[in-house]
């Protein structure tokens, strides 16, 4: 046992241990990544990796592999859901509700093992790790269906259980999952990766403990929580008190016209505490969009966009949930940030790609010149099924992940193609996809002209054109967003361009989608998608002539839109700096005396939110909260049919008393809500 | 055999090894580098060979190693370079495999593209992925698209169409149309670089290709120009990325295959130095002032990745495996605003230095630490001493602020420092899926030898290795690489859908190729051996299996049993009944070259006396102790001795610590145990 590493100040011990811990970690999610087996875990990296406190918090975290948004994982529940651990145990679940949302939806297995000091029956920690199993039954191939209305369409659920007990593998519970899955050898892959892994973090945790002992080992894990949370502590002092409010919606109208769904935020700091209330956010909805969060205090997946800021602040931050200890949240039960028990969540990545920017929106209030604008904000992932010619069976494969472009920021533009919040994602290189499937890859490039102006300029979406060569196929694009409400530009900024899908068909037809959920082509269809460009951030009239005629030259920006939005003049391709001048003085005269509003949030979402104010969807929110949880997405669906057109959006619902002229006061959405309460009670009884 | 001269051009010192093939000596030599005009450094020190009597024409071969394409790269001061790619893919270098490189914060930026998007040109033709033309090549088009961006400057060109490594009839036939238009300027075409399927990686060593190729070029030509003035008439031989070497004029055309060569030459060194030892499962490890490099060898020699980086791109090109660690003995260590103890990443460099330097330098380093503690008091055998007070003083105020004095603070960098090591180590193994158990650390470089035993406990390694001269290792490497070579196919098929023949065939053509390029290198006695990377339908990572050479009836299901061996030693587990993927396969060539002897002249004859033996006080594990200090030179073969031990050699120091031993082996290899 060394000494030296408890002998010296703290400071020496906790950053000893920290790079023990992590290069255990480290190793534990190298070792699922070489021996998973499937395209989630290699292309997708979804999997993750953890070292778990006995409290259940994460205190190290691979910050270079796997997802990026492991920190605040709540463990708890699933480690106290075993009542009997022993050396050897490994454990599995993939139930939201009896792991107290560590899991957010089914395809992702959890296991974890205890790790035990000699002579202890308390585990001294644990060792965690997930996969994205390929398919975990339910509707569909792959187990995501964004139109189920119930969590048993998504698939299999287990609750925690030992997979292997005290290193005895529990054939029967094998053979269960076994069973349950469409692809049963690619699954037993995967969980046979978590099951060696977690056995090799085993023995080098054994390793640390009989070199340093047991004590020291505990220490040192409350030590590099207490670490991260310090670190993080001087951040939130460092912003400004205050209360500072946001909303983003997400569209979710792939299937049918629906209103938007609103995540609303009142992000409080007090000192080094900061709180995350969401309770003005929307109801659940019957769509796999929910994100089963059970509003634990610093949920994993509703702290991304705080936790890059913190890393922006502090890059080599230790990176664990001490970093969210100081941050609370409030989600009420029966939202869509925290759904009742087994409503549907497996399409829930639209809406975890839409918190970070309710964060960011809030914070940009607090810390204007430390955060970027809106990115790209969706993190769609095609697919293709097409009938195999050897077998006859449909095949599934990833076509590619459609991301945005990031935001433009303080430190310089966005990044062209990549979305911070999806960052994690890889590619799959056309060579490989079209030896795979029965497609062509028309265009696989920068959307030009698809990011927001601004000082700094957004990032560029993506082109995607793929012609299909099957007699007959089916795209599907799940998490397709803001086709409508762009990423809003920051600071005089503007908003990126709006996705968008067209269809091309074999017969010269041409068909705008708006977005896509499921297709069915033909052969010698194309179907396009141009994902949306991060927005703005500062004044696009203060971007410098250089930079934009760079853009210009290298296609990232077109001539109008130089001129259009940048003030900049070209004639005959080259830049007329007289011209530019003149046009770019006349453009800030206009401007003088006139407030620069913080945000730009695009026309679409304006006219929205100019009819369905925010105080009118929190009344609505407020009277749809005194009714059952399963009923106010149908209440809020016909509130919105009622009344979108009295508030000036969209067709009156003819027949009620919805005419355009009577304004919609607050206190009125309660008793219209009643009444087609009292209608149903009363179409229902009669 | 005449004297053959193994050169490692490094940032600071040009290293040169010499070996006399008539009375078998071997010897070292230092030379200041001249990094504006690296072979500047190269020609001084072949003058200086020739002052000391050496004949021009008994130098009988000349191997050497350069830096000059990866600093190129680097530092991005190549050729401006145009890219011809398939329309629809502009933008195939921007978007890369899109994923972030680690969790982000809003600062991360991707590196910009080697090609500005204003360079990149689309050229209308497309191939399906069996190589079926579906849109006619626009020659005219490409062509004319060439000479827009030659009048626009750039100097080199690039071609990368889609689908080339199944058929280059495209790329070809741009490249012949572009080179007979312009006849002096570089193209590289994909095909030809590395017909590897994946745009985006081929797309990339083909542009790193061009962009470093006319700087290769013009090295090489003023080299030989030296050398053929002094009279030295040898071909020069230069090191390559995957531990062979080829022909200089090889290099100028294909630089990219030289990119980590450097490194690779420790390994290969490594490789020879373990088998002596008769250790072939080891780590390479050489530490240096900034980072350290670990490099994995087992019983096929050293481990060669074709997922190797370089700066900011991926390069497909078979390379040594060396993955780098950003700790090094010039690493500074500082305390963070919450008191937390840091060692690097950043690095004193070579100015100011560690504050035992005495060139103004004030913060603590890991050299510092290891000078406060006793171990260094010297540097290049004697002729620079340290300023051991700087030391203390450094350490001494860190230790104020910690609550500890010099020598603990000196401990608490240390420990850090390999902690830090370890984390980095650890998933370097796991991801190569071997146990450091199971493996001898063998340690060269300035810093390697003094922290190799602290390294070897915290990860595990059960044996250290220290070789004859850890300095100038890489220099000794160029001499003792093989003349190699490796060729690539991309199948892409289910092996049961491939037929016998079709597999022959592939192989035979990767054969051929292997063959004209010994032709070409005059390398007699090559041999070649195939592989392949298959997978079960459905994984994503391949396996690397070696195929036989055997290409009549049956080869398909000879690759079948060799996958399925692989996969069950790898995997612990065969499937007989999922469908095997062959994605490529490839040929190695290997030429093997009359190696120097590895027996080390300087190894002395004296057996150390302890009793007459220097000894010191050091301290260790927090406790002084008395240390026996002894020079390498008297080491021989047979004697142990216990530590505490510090051995002093002209380019490093190797420390023992208590609870070790070391003894020496033939080859004059310091080998060292744990007693516990």
């Amino acid at each position: 046992m060394t000494e030296l590493a408890t002998r010296p100040a703290g400071g020496v011990l906790v950053e000893v241990l920290r790079n023990q811990f992590m290069g255990v970690v480290r190793e534990l999610g190298q070792t699922i990544r070489n021996a998973g087996h499937t395209v989630f875990v290699k292309e997708t990296s979804d999997f993750g990796a953890y070292l778990v406190s006995p409290g259940g918090e994460v205190f190290m975290t691979p910050d270079d592999m796997g997802i990026f948004i492991t920190i605040g994982t709540p463990f708890a529940t699933a480690i106290e859901a075993i009542e009997d651990y022993r050396d050897g145990d490994i454990c599995v679940t993939n139930d939201p509700e009896t792991s107290g949302g560590m899991v957010t939806h089914l395809p992702d297995v959890f296991m974890w093992t205890p790790i035990f000091a000699p002579g202890s029956d308390r585990p001294l920690c644990f060792a965690f790790c997930f996969i994205h199993a390929t398919d975990i039954g339910g509707l569909v191939p792959g187990s995501v269906s964004p139109g189920a209305t119930d969590m048993f369409q998504e698939g299999f659920i287990l609750p925690p259980s030992k997979l292997v007990a005290h290193g005895v593998l529990n054939t029967e519970l094998a053979a269960i999952l076994r069973a349950n899955t469409r692809v049963p050898n690619l699954n037993w892959g995967d969980f046979r990766a978590e099951i060696s892994a977690l056995g090799l973090s085993r023995r080098r945790m054994g390793e640390l403990v009989a070199r340093y002992g047991a004590e020291t080992i505990a220490v040192g894990i409350e030590g590099v929580l207490d670490y991260a949370e310090r670190q993080a502590r001087s951040i939130i002092e460092g912003i400004p008190d205050g209360t500072y409010s946001f909303a983003d919606y997400l569209e979710a109208d792939f299937a049918e016209p629906r209103p938007p769904i609103r995540i609303a935020l009142d992000l409080t700091v007090r000192g080094s505490d900061l709180v995350l209330d969401f309770s003005r956010t929307d109801p659940q909805v019957p769509l796999a969009l929910n994100l089963a969060t059970y509003g634990k205090a610093g949920h994993n997946m509703l702290v991304p966009g705080l936790v890059n800021y913190f890393r922006s602040r502090m890059p080599d931050i230790t990176y664990n949930s001490g970093m969210v200890r100081p941050v609370d949240v409030v989600a009420p039960r029966g939202s869509l940030l925290n759904p009742e028990p087994r409503a549907p969540v497996g399409a829930r990545q639209a809406t975890m790609f839409r918190v970070p920017d309710v964060i960011l929106g809030a914070l940009s209030q607090a810390v204007p010149d430390q955060v970027p604008a809106c990115g790209g904000g969706q993190g769609a992932v095609m697919l293709v099924a097409a009938p195999e010619f050897d077998t006859g069976t449909e095949r599934v494969s990833i076509l590619q992940p459609l991301i945005g472009g990031s935001g433009g920021g303080p430190v310089g533009d966005g990044i062209d193609g990549v979305d911070f919040v999806a960052g994690f994602y890889r590619n799959i290189p056309t060579e490989v996809l079209e030896s795979d499937v029965p497609v062509l890859v028309e265009r696989y490039e920068l959307r030009e002209s698809g990011g927001g102006a601004g000082r700094a300029r957004g990032g560029l979406g993506l082109a995607f054109s793929v012609r299909v060569l099957a007699p007959r196929a089916t795209l599907t694009c799940r998490g397709m967003e803001r086709t409508r409400f762009q990423p809003w530009g920051r600071s005089g900024g503007q908003p990126g361009q709006p996705g968008t899908a067209t269809l091309h068909t074999a017969g010269g037809t041409v068909r705008e989608l708006g977005k896509i959920d499921v297709l069915e082509v033909g052969p010698g269809d194309v179907l396009e998608v141009r994902t949306p460009g991060g927005a703005g951030f500062g004044d696009p009239l203060e971007r410098s002539v250089e930079a934009v005629v760079a853009d210009v030259a290298d296609g990232f920006v077109d001539v109008e839109t130089a001129k259009d939005r940048y003030g900049v003049v070209f004639t005959g391709g080259r830049v007329d700096r007289a011209g530019t001048a003149s046009l770019r003085a006349r453009r800030r005269s206009r401007q003088v005396g006139r407030p620069r509003p913080p945000f730009d949030l695009g026309p679409e979402r304006t006219r929205f939110e100019s009819c369905w104010t925010p105080e009118l969807q929190d009344a609505l929110n407020a009277a749809l909260w005194r009714h059952p949880a399963g009923l106010r997405s149908l209440l809020r669906d016909l509130a919105h049919r009622r009344l979108d057109g009295r508030v000036g959006l969209g067709t009156p619902d003819v027949g009620h008393a919805g005419r355009r002229g009577t304004p919609l006061a607050p206190a009125d959405v309660g008793p219209v809500v009643d009444a087609i309460v009292d209608d149903l009670r009363t179409r229902l009884y009669r | 055999m005449g004297v053959s001269v193994g050169v490692d051009v490094g940032g600071t010192f040009t290293d040169f090894v010499v070996c006399d093939g008539v009375d078998g000596s071997v010897r070292e030599m230092k030379v200041p580098s001249t990094p504006g005009a690296p072979a500047g450094a190269v020609a001084e020190g072949f003058s200086r060979l020739l002052a000391e009597g050496i004949e021009p024409g008994e130098i009988t071969r000349f191997a050497h190693g350069t830096t000059v394409a990866l600093n190129t790269l680097l530092q991005r001061g190549g050729a401006r370079v145009g890219l011809l790619v398939t329309r629809g893919f502009r933008d195939v270098l921007v978007l890369r495999r899109l994923r972030l490189a680690d969790a982000p914060g809003f600062h991360v930026r991707q590196a910009p593209p080697l090609v500005a998007r204003r360079d990149v040109r689309e050229v209308d033709g497309r191939l399906l992925a069996d190589g079926t033309e579906v849109r006619p090549l626009a020659l005219d088009e490409a062509v004319a698209a060439a000479a827009d961006l030659v009048a626009d400057g750039c100097e080199v060109l690039a071609v990368c169409l889609l689908h080339a490594y199944r058929d280059p009839a495209h790329e070809q036939r741009v490249g012949e149309a572009i080179r007979h238009r312009f006849p002096e300027l570089h193209v590289s075409l994909s095909s030809e670089i590395w017909p590897q399927q994946r745009e985006y990686e081929r797309t990339q060593v083909t542009v790193i290709n061009a962009h470093v190729a006319p700087i290769m070029e013009r090295y090489f030509s003023d080299l030989e120009k030296e050398l053929r003035q002094m009279g030295v008439g040898t071909g020069i031989l230069s090191t390559k990325s995957s531990g062979g070497v080829m022909s200089a004029a090889r290099a100028a055309r294909r630089p990219v295959e030289t990119l980590l060569s450097g490194p690779a030459s420790g390994v290969v060194a490594a490789v020879e130095f373990g088998r002596a030892a008769g250790l072939d499962a080891l780590v390479a490890f050489d530490m240096g002032g900034t980072s350290a490099d670990i490099g994995l060898v087992d019983a096929g020699g050293a481990r060669i990745s074709t997922e190797a980086t370089v700066g900011d791109f991926p390069v497909l090109l078979p390379a040594v495996d060396v993955s780098s660690v950003g700790a090094g003995g010039g690493s500074v260590a500082t305390l963070d605003a919450a008191g937390v103890l840091k060692v690097g990443p950043r690095s004193a460099g070579a100015v100011p230095g560690p504050a035992c330097y005495g060139r103004g330098g004030t913060e603590p380093t890991v050299t510092d630490a290891y000078a406060t503690l006793g171990v260094l008091t010297h540097l290049l055998g004697g002729q620079v001493p340290l300023d051991l007070d700087a030391a203390r003083r450094a350490c001494g105020e860190l230790g104020e602020r910690l609550g500890t004095d010099a020598v603990g603070a000196a401990e608490a960098i240390l420990e850090v420092a390999t902690a830090n090591m370890y984390a980095r180590i650890l998933p370097i193994l796991a991801q190569r899926g071997v146990d450091p158990r199971e493996l001898a650390l063998l340690a060269y470089g300035g810093a390697g030898p003094t922290h190799a035993f602290r390294v070897a406990r915290e990860v595990g390694f059960g044996t250290v290795v220290v070789p004859p001269s850890p300095g100038t290792f890489c220099a000794l490497g160029c001499l003792l690489a093989d003349l190699r070579a490796d060729f690539v196919a991309t199948l892409y098929t289910d092996l049961a859908r491939l037929r016998d023949e079709e597999l022959a065939d592939a192989l035979r053509e990767l054969h051929r190729q292997a063959s004209a390029w010994a032709r070409e290198e005059d390398a007699p006695g090559a041999s070649v051996t195939f592989g392949a990377d298959m997978r079960y339908r459905g994984q994503s990572y391949e396996l690397a299996v070696p195929l036989s050479s055997d290409l009549g009836e049956g080869a398909c299901r000879r690759a079948a049993e060799a996958f399925a061996d692989t996969h069950q030693r790898v995997y612990g587990y065969a499937d007989p009944d999922a469908a095997i993927e062959v994605v490529n396969v490839r040929a190695q060539l290997l030429a093997p070259i009359a190696k120097p002897s590895l027996l080390h002249p300087g190894a002395g004859s004296a057996r150390p006396d302890a009793s007459q033996a220097e000894r010191r006080t050091v301290y260790a594990g927090g406790s002084a102790v008395t240390a026996l200090v002894v020079d390498r030179s008297s080491l021989v073969p047979g004697g142990q001795l216990e530590g505490p031990v510090v051995v002093t050699q002209y380019d490093t120091t190797t420390f023992v610590p208590p609870g070790a031993v070391v003894e020496t082996d033939a080859v004059g290899n310091l080998i060292g145990r744990f007693d516990d």
